[in-house]
């Protein structure tokens, strides 16, 4: 299993901080795809990725135990 | 005789004036890292501080408490009632004055500390408008609402290899990350496959506990770069969330790309080119301005709508454009970024309010 944590604004869409899913050897796109297919989150093309706490990309590939982390980036000051 | 009282006259005074001085600065001193040579060498430096809402006023004042040598102040907007809430320099006397923010910042900051030199300006922070300012900066901190200005900062730093620290804060979140040219990636590497709709305070609001949690973070990082302790600077990219009580730090070792334009081996600094900047045009005879994104983006228009709405805007909307208003301004926001600013002639107050809503 691969552990999803919904960061601010995501774990109110999402209705929880965390999921697991079935994603060994998903790249990080797919699992974008399977989170907007199974929760319906439509925003994850403009979030921040991190993979066991270290900077990820769409291609980036994740394995079984591996924590992904969705941060949506903010502009205010 | 009289010259030997003289001259002890004089020497006591200046005791005096290093007991102050030391006084001021003792606790800081105390602190081992900084010391007295770290004080020494924060005095010497200058900083550019490019915006000064709520991070900015925020940061001017502690830099102005931790003695910096100069501090130069750059925004394009006014003190309003509704940044009481967390620009915690600003009074409301400011507002009813309707001053500029850098000049409302540069006089609290003089109250504070007269012996920090402050430079106020008003203007829009722009790669033409900031460039010329770099000559002898030490450190440029972002304060600023929107990331178009974030990538010409971010190409400036690397472009003249000054350190940066981004910033950036909306409803319970933060988020900052220190750039150093040479060592870390720089934001173009971490944010360039990003199509960014970033939530800004007009849009999420803002609680003041969010700002400060940046500003501490960004001070701190500060003061390592101005003593010079670059062994202690903060690695990763740290985010969270004081509401949902949420907190990430990112590492970023493995992010810097050989190829990034603003960084890499053959960096061409695409964000100091006017194509990439947002263009503002005023309608002839409308009272009106159009503010143009430098690429077509694609909103989703009834996300925005919704945020606005909260947010105390009136929004109209039909499938192609929305019509926001609030406090006698109009905007109409369409699919493609673009934008009119209905009530004004203004260029620099147009593209504020633009991006305070679009970032």
């Amino acid at each position: 299993m691969v552990k999803v944590l919904f960061f601010a604004h995501l774990k109110d869409e999402a209705g929880q901080e965390e999921i697991s899913i079935e994603g060994n050897g998903f790249t990080v796109a797919q699992v974008k795809d399977k989170i907007a297919a199974d929760l319906g989150i439509a925003t994850l093309d403009s979030v921040m990725t991190a993979v066991n706490e270290e900077f990820a990309n769409d291609e980036t590939i994740v394995s079984e135990g591996d924590t992904v982390a969705f941060i949506p980036p903010v502009s205010g000051g | 005789m009289r010259l030997f009282r003289l001259s002890a006259v004089g020497d006591h005074s200046n005791r005096i004036g290093e007991m102050i001085m030391n006084e001021r600065y003792s606790r800081q001193t105390l602190f081992h890292p900084i010391g007295d040579r770290g004080q020494e060498k924060i005095r010497s430096k200058h900083v550019l501080l490019i915006g000064a809402g709520a991070l900015g006023s925020a940061n001017a004042e502690f830099l102005t408490r931790a003695g910096i040598g100069k501090l130069t102040v750059v925004d394009r907007d006014y003190v309003e009632e509704s940044n009481l809430q967390r620009q915690q320099l600003y009074t409301e006397k400011d507002v009813r004055d309707k001053l500029p923010k850098a000049e409302a910042a540069k006089m609290h900051c003089n109250d504070i500390n007269r012996e920090v030199e402050i430079e106020a300006l008003i203007m829009d922070g722009t790669a033409q408008s900031l460039e010329p300012l770099l000559e002898g900066v030490s450190l440029i901190i972002d304060a600023t609402d929107n990331f178009e200005t974030r990538m010409v900062i971010n190409d400036l730093s690397q472009k003249h290899r000054i350190p940066w620290i981004y910033g950036a804060c909306v409803g319970s979140v933060g988020m900052t990350f220190t750039i150093i040219p040479g060592v870390t990636p720089c934001l173009n590497c971490l944010l360039r496959s990003i199509p960014i709709q970033g939530m800004t305070c007009d849009t999420g609001g803002i609680i003041s506990p969010a700002v400060q949690v940046v500003v501490a973070h960004q001070a701190a990082e500060a003061l390592k770069i101005l003593v010079e302790d670059f062994d202690a600077v903060r690695q990763g990219f740290t985010t969270f969330d004081l509401w949902r009580n949420q907190y990430q730090s990112m590492k970023v070792g493995k992010a810097k790309k050989p190829d990034c334009l603003s960084c890499g081996d053959a960096p061409t600094y695409p964000f100091l080119t006017p194509e990439n900047a947002t263009k503002t045009t005023v309608l002839c005879g409308r009272d009106t301005v159009q503010v143009r994104p430098p690429k077509p983006r694609r909103l989703q228009l009834d996300k925005l709508g919704n945020d606005l709405n909260g947010s105390g805007y009136v929004v109209k909307s039909n499938p192609f454009l929305l019509s926001v208003e609030k406090e006698g301004e109009r905007m109409v926001i369409f699919q493609d970024g673009r934008a009119l600013i209905h009530g004004t002639k203004d260029m620099s107050h147009a593209k504020a309010m633009y991006q305070r809503i679009l970032g």
